[in-house]
């Protein structure tokens, strides 16, 4: 098999706070293939963002503790100088938040924002940035680009920031895009369009995307593979179809369980997973989820208890639990 | 986030003017107009307000001015002719309105001939006009203030700058420090301490004086040195804590976390995004303090003899000299009042969000 | 003729307070010096010689000045002042800073010589002697010297003179002396004359020719020579008599000319090509030029003057005193005793009974006996910063001066605490209680504090009643106020009883001076026969004598404490001497070292 475009191997990422020691991220593997998606899913909390803030070195060296290997197109970014990740942000690899509102600063032009990304990386001109806006912004689908490009974001709707900003994110032709709940903050019905766009920019380009959610239906409808985290580990990896159609991780049940479907008749109650997610200072030893699971007496509580359970497979389709094959499948029923 | 939920189109509604060049000042000229035309006219209702308090609180005082201007031996004829050479004679409302009248037609005087307008009247201790008098002693103020502010305007954003982001190192903390230091001191103990050893103990610094700024710059500021540094002193901790604070907010902001995101520099995300959203408080207290300093910086011009509003101020107040107190407390209020304006009128620059809306 | 009608308080007591160091007076800015401290550190404070005033021939009226030693005439003399001068015409002149200025650019009819070190002789300035009266004091007749001119070089006529005193009864003259203008009509005299310009004279002063001058008074005024002597009777040129607008540009008859006025701020002096030192016996003139600044404060000043350094070598200042905060550094400094300049306050000051309330004289005594001077002197910076009169008339402007001490404040300045109890025994009322009134400033609180606390030894309940500053003199100036006790203040126009004594116990008025309330037909009947003596040296006796008398027979007031200035001046400057009578540095004597 060849290198993957991203490779992230034993990734640990530790925060020194007034409080203690946040493990945030803690020994977290996985890859991303050109031009595919990456769906990584988790609770607030679970690592998700961290993950990906590290790919881009936006931690606080002083007060980030990072040790691992990230490497993107066999370049390994831990450690590496300042300027290369400037470099590097924005152009190879982009990324697009949560909230488009707060994250595109409101003293500038929408224009302004999208073209200084293209001038810094480029060298183009102020009048070749501006008509690259203009272009990017038609290909997002911003009606009337050559007046838009003027406006401040909140002049914009909430979908066309989020527009704006994947505009942003892509206007360098990025290898990779990451993004971070780009549709938790907008309508459903915008929701569908947004992840229409990035889809069909994704067939354009061939960009490789990690898309990061809480909601599986995204996933579903969006990525090729998903990593399912939990307090900052992955829990569960596989394809789409793998992971939607036969879960492994309690965790994942979890999850699934907690989300709406339309197939699914009416009266049905939604179970969200019991407890709340686990302090990231004093994770609880042996598997992370045990506190919150229900079958730990069919694992067999001493092992959940004291040891850590390790992903496997290696490859395809792995989880991190006790339960046999067997037993997942007959309580999964 | 449910309240963002906001996904109309308005390229109906909002339609801003288009065009390449279409800037920030261009946006907001449209809404800027009638804006400073209604806060004008507050502020000449407000200015209107105090002149009338002062005016009528003054005679609520039973210090006669025109006692003072009637010597040592005073019998009554003597203190009905002062009495009347200064105009008290006339009912007080008659006399507010000649005065308010004053300013915008001018105002004849039986002894001292015409005054033109905008005529604040003629001091009632040395007879001299009060407009005169007023611009004459304006520009020290202005070169003190202006001088002041923008030493410490700068020491405060740049000490601010650096602790916001060497939180919690050395740095930071002497800043802090210095600013506590700085903001519990009084410009009449450090002004006068500076003084005596700095001007007359040691000659290191030049004895505080104004020359015109238009004859002679250096010697302008040369002789306002030393006021400036003491003043930027005392100011300068208040910018740095607000600075420092609001910079460390507006660092964690997602739109600066999204420019580093897109690969800007450390310094632009610094000076370009945090910076921006920094200045808003900045230029609220900024504006306060110019107004304050301008409407007469007392302590500092008496410490300093420095001849300016502040003094003219307190020297109407001992006098009881009602027009010379008038016109300096007019110039303090509407110095303050032009100052919060100019404020308003800055926030729109900076935020183009107060600017549409 | 008396002195009638005087409603309001002095510019002295008021204007005082914002305008001259004569705020002294309300003891505004006394030291808070740690007591105790004071008086043990300090050098001896050698015994202060009032001056001696005597009246001068004909001769010691001719200039030129006497020279001070060492003098050298020449140079740029610089003078630093918290405040400018709110009038330069004369007729508008009674503060004690702005006539002394005057002596620079306006002559008066006679003035003051300095003779020797506290010795002084009222002598002629434009006129050739102190004048002769006639017709029992009620004639006064000036000749004029030769040779004395305005600035423009024109001769000072008789005319001159008289113009000078009639207009100063027109209506925008409404600040000077009044003196003159009343022995000359009446009370009212403005109502009697309004001044020459719509054409009318008054009758009263003759100019027989251009260097005679008569003064015709409708009462005897053994003392008008020294009248004649005060800043406000300067003289203004008829030719360029500009009214109102003489105050702004004033036309020399001194030594100087402004060349410059930046109100405010500067004045500079150039001097007067047609003043003729010959003609002049009180001015020495020997800077070439003078530069007056103003708007330093009085901290700034000592500060200035003890570095002493560059141009303020050459500086002096003619009011501003060394502050509290300056003072013990100074006096305690052996190298500024050379450019230290004292004197002690020319004024009366005075802790006023209120007769109308406190009634028994045993309580009035009791409480002078008990009265903490010691105390209250340490409170305002030791014996160097006051000293403890024991009179009503002030040594510094009383001729003919008397000293006598009737309540041992000589020998036990502290308090006799025995024997006010003692006479407060003999009294209706052994443990009164009384309200003293004082202005609400941090130094007079501080006295509250000590005076209180002695006066309550004795048996003597006080009770202090603060008053705001700006209103101070209104509150004790009405008759009908409710305190039994309170400061006040009153400064002679020339060295003579007549200008204290008529006034501090005269007419009765809400306003007036006479804050005692004190009414005694037999006193009333007795003041006005000394002013009309025609023997000016038995006035002075009878004056002296009344004194003693009032405070034996009717003790309206305790004789408070007297400020001392202390006044510093730069290295290079010779021949500065605070003026006794009008307590600022004079600049009659003035010279800058090389």
């Amino acid at each position: 098999m060849s290198t993957p475009f991203l490779s992230v191997r034993d990734l640990t990422v530790d925060f020194h706070t007034e409080d203690g020691v946040v493990h945030a991220v803690d020994g977290l593997s996985f890859d991303v293939e050109k031009g595919t998606t990456l769906g990584i899913v988790g609770e607030s909390g679970s690592g998700k963002s961290v993950t990906n803030l590290t790919v881009l070195g936006l931690h606080n060296p002083e007060t980030s503790t990072i040790s691992g290997e990230i490497r993107l197109d066999g370049e390994e970014l831990i450690g590496a100088s300042r300027s290369t990740m400037e470099k590097l942000r924005g152009n190879k690899v982009a990324m697009i938040f949560q909230d488009p509102l707060t994250s595109l600063s409101p003293y500038h032009t929408i224009g302004k924002q999208i073209s200084e990304v293209y001038r810094k990386h480029t060298g183009a001109s102020r009048a070749e940035a501006r008509a690259r806006a203009i272009e990017m912004l038609t290909r997002v689908g911003i009606p009337q680009p050559k007046t838009r490009v003027d406006d401040y974001p909140h002049q914009f709707s909430g979908g066309m920031r989020q527009r704006a900003m994947i505009a942003m994110a892509l206007v360098c032709d990025p290898d990779l895009l990451i993004a971070d709940e780009p549709t938790t903050a907008l309508d459903v019905t915008v929701q569908a369009q947004i992840l229409d766009l990035l889809k069909d920019l994704q067939d354009q380009m061939g960009t490789s995307i990690i898309l990061i959610t809480h909601d599986l239906g995204v996933v579903a409808n969006t990525a090729h593979e998903v990593l399912v985290m939990y307090a900052g580990r992955a829990v569960e990896r596989g394809s789409v179809k793998e992971v939607l159609r036969e879960p492994r991780h309690p965790y994942t049940w979890g999850l699934l369980a907690s989300m709406p479907r339309l197939s699914a008749p009416v009266d049905v109650q939604l179970r969200p997973v019991r407890g709340t997610p686990p302090s990231l200072i004093n994770v609880p030893t042996g598997c992370p989820f045990h506190p919150r699971c229900d079958f730990m007496e069919v694992a067999g509580p001493e092992l959940c208890r004291s040891e850590r359970p390790e992903l496997s497979p290696h490859r395809g389709h792995g989880d991190a639990c006790y339960l046999t094959l067997a037993q997942k499948r007959e309580i999964h029923k | 986030m449910a309240s963002r939920k906001d996904d109309t189109p308005r390229e109906a509604t909002a339609k801003g003017p288009s065009g390449p060049r279409s800037g920030p000042s261009h946006l907001g000229k449209q809404a800027m107009l009638p804006f400073i035309t209604r806060r004008t006219l507050g502020a000449a209702v407000t200015l209107l307000i105090i002149a009338a308090v002062t005016f009528f609180l003054f005679f609520a005082v039973p210090a006669d001015p025109a006692r003072l201007a009637c010597g040592k031996v005073c019998p009554p004829d003597l203190l009905e002719q002062a009495r009347h050479n200064l105009g008290l004679d006339q009912p007080l409302f008659a006399q507010f309105v000649a005065w308010l009248a004053g300013i915008f037609v001018g105002r004849d005087y039986e002894s001292l001939g015409h005054c033109p307008a905008p005529c604040l009247g003629y001091s009632f201790v040395n007879r001299e006009p009060v407009f005169e008098t007023i611009l004459d002693r304006l520009p020290v103020t202005v070169s003190l203030t202006i001088g002041a502010a923008v030493v410490f305007l700068v020491f405060g954003l740049a000490t601010g700058i650096v602790a916001a982001l060497r939180q919690g190192k050395p740095l930071d903390k002497i800043a802090s420090v210095a600013s506590l230091i700085g903001a519990s001191v009084q410009i009449y103990f450090i002004g006068t301490l500076a003084l005596y050893f700095l001007v007359y103990q040691n000659q290191i610094l030049q004895r505080p004086q104004y020359l015109p700024f238009t004859e002679n710059p250096i010697a302008w500021a040369s002789g306002l040195a030393l006021p400036w540094v003491v003043l930027a002193i005392i100011f300068t901790a208040n910018y740095t804590r607000m600075t420092r604070s609001t910079m460390v907010e507006q660092l964690s902001e997602d739109y600066v976390r999204t420019a580093r995101a897109k690969g800007m520099s450390g310094r632009s995300v610094v000076m370009r995004f945090a910076l921006r959203g920094t200045l808003t408080p900045i230029i609220t207290i900024f504006g306060v303090d110019l107004g304050t300093l301008i409407g007469g910086a007392i302590i500092t011009e008496t410490t300093f003899g420095l001849q300016g509003l502040g003094r003219l101020s307190i020297k109407a107040v001992w006098d009881s000299d009602l027009p010379l107190l008038m016109g300096t407390v007019l110039v303090a209020a509407g110095a303050i009042v032009f100052f919060n304006i100019v404020v308003d009128v800055l926030y729109a620059f900076i935020d183009p969000r107060v600017r549409l809306s | 003729m008396k002195v009638r009608t005087r409603s309001a308080m002095a510019v002295l007591a008021i204007g005082a307070l914002a305008l001259t160091s004569a705020c002294a007076q309300g003891n505004q800015g006394a030291p808070a010096a740690p007591s105790g401290s004071a008086g043990a550190s300090a050098p001896a404070v050698e015994p202060y010689k009032a001056p001696t005033i005597t009246v001068g021939t004909a001769e010691d009226s001719k200039g030129p000045a006497i020279e001070p030693e060492g003098v050298v005439k020449g140079g740029t003399v610089t003078m630093i002042d918290r405040d400018d001068f709110s009038h330069l015409d004369p007729g508008q002149l009674y503060v004690n800073t702005e006539t002394n200025f005057s002596l620079l650019i306006a002559r008066t009819l006679t003035g003051y010589k300095r003779t020797d070190k506290s010795e002084y002789k009222l002598v002629g300035d434009l006129a050739t002697d102190t004048g002769t009266p006639s017709d029992g004091g009620k004639t006064w007749t000036f000749t004029l010297k030769d040779g004395v001119k305005w600035e423009d070089g024109t001769p000072i006529t008789s005319e001159d003179v008289k113009w000078s005193m009639e207009r100063t009864f027109a209506s925008f003259i409404t600040q000077g002396p009044t003196y003159i203008q009343q022995w000359l009509t009446d009370v009212d005299h403005k109502k009697a004359y309004q001044g020459p310009y719509d054409g009318k004279r008054l009758d009263s002063i003759e100019t027989p020719d251009d260097k005679t001058i008569v003064y015709k008074f409708k009462t005897p005024h053994a003392d008008a020579n020294y009248a004649f002597a005060m800043g406000g009777y300067g003289i203004v040129p008829k030719a360029k008599d500009t009214k109102e607008k003489y105050d702004k540009a004033p036309v020399s008859s001194g030594p100087y000319i402004i060349k410059n006025h930046v109100v405010d701020k500067s004045i500079d002096l150039e001097r007067n090509p047609n003043w003729d030192a010959a003609t002049d016996p009180i001015r020495g003139a020997y800077p070439d030029k003078w530069r007056l600044e103003f708007g330093q404060e009085p901290l700034q000043i000592t500060d200035r003057l003890m570095a002493d350094t560059g141009p303020d070598q050459t500086a002096f200042t003619f009011y501003a005193t060394v502050p509290p905060e300056r003072l013990q550094q100074v006096l305690g400094d052996p190298a500024l005793a050379p450019r230290l300049m004292k004197s002690p306050s020319p004024y009366g000051n005075y802790y006023y009974f209120n007769l109308d309330r406190m009634k028994d004289q045993k309580v009035r005594q009791a409480i002078n006996y008990a009265w903490p001077s010691k105390q209250i002197q340490q409170t305002m910076g030791g014996p160097a910063a006051a000293a403890l009169p024991t009179t009503i008339l002030n040594e510094n402007t009383t001729v003919g001066y008397q000293p006598y001490d009737l309540f041992g404040k000589t020998t036990k300045p502290e308090g006799d605490i025995e024997k006010a109890k003692a006479l407060l025994a003999e009294s209706g009322n052994p443990t009164p209680t009384i309200v003293y009134a004082y202005n609400q400033t941090p130094v007079q609180e501080q006295i509250t504090v000590v005076i209180k606390s002695a006066l309550e030894k004795a048996g003597i309940k006080v009770v202090a009643k603060p008053l705001d500053r700006k209103t101070y003199y209104d509150s004790i100036g009405l008759v009908k106020n409710e305190f039994d006790l309170y400061w006040g203040g009153w400064g002679a126009d020339w060295p003579s009883g007549s200008t204290v004594m008529p006034v501090i116990f005269g007419p009765i008025a809400d306003g007036a001076p006479n804050y005692s309330h004190l009414k005694d037909e037999a006193l009333t009947k007795k003041m006005n026969e000394i002013i009309a003596m025609t023997d000016i040296d038995a006035q002075n006796a009878a004056w002296m004598a009344l004194d003693k008398e009032i405070q034996e027979t009717i003790t309206p007031a305790v004789i408070a404490e007297n400020r001392i200035a202390n006044t510093l001046h730069g290295s290079k400057i010779g021949g500065a001497e605070i003026d006794p009578q009008s307590w600022v540095v004079q600049p009659n004597r003035i010279f800058v070292k090389q």
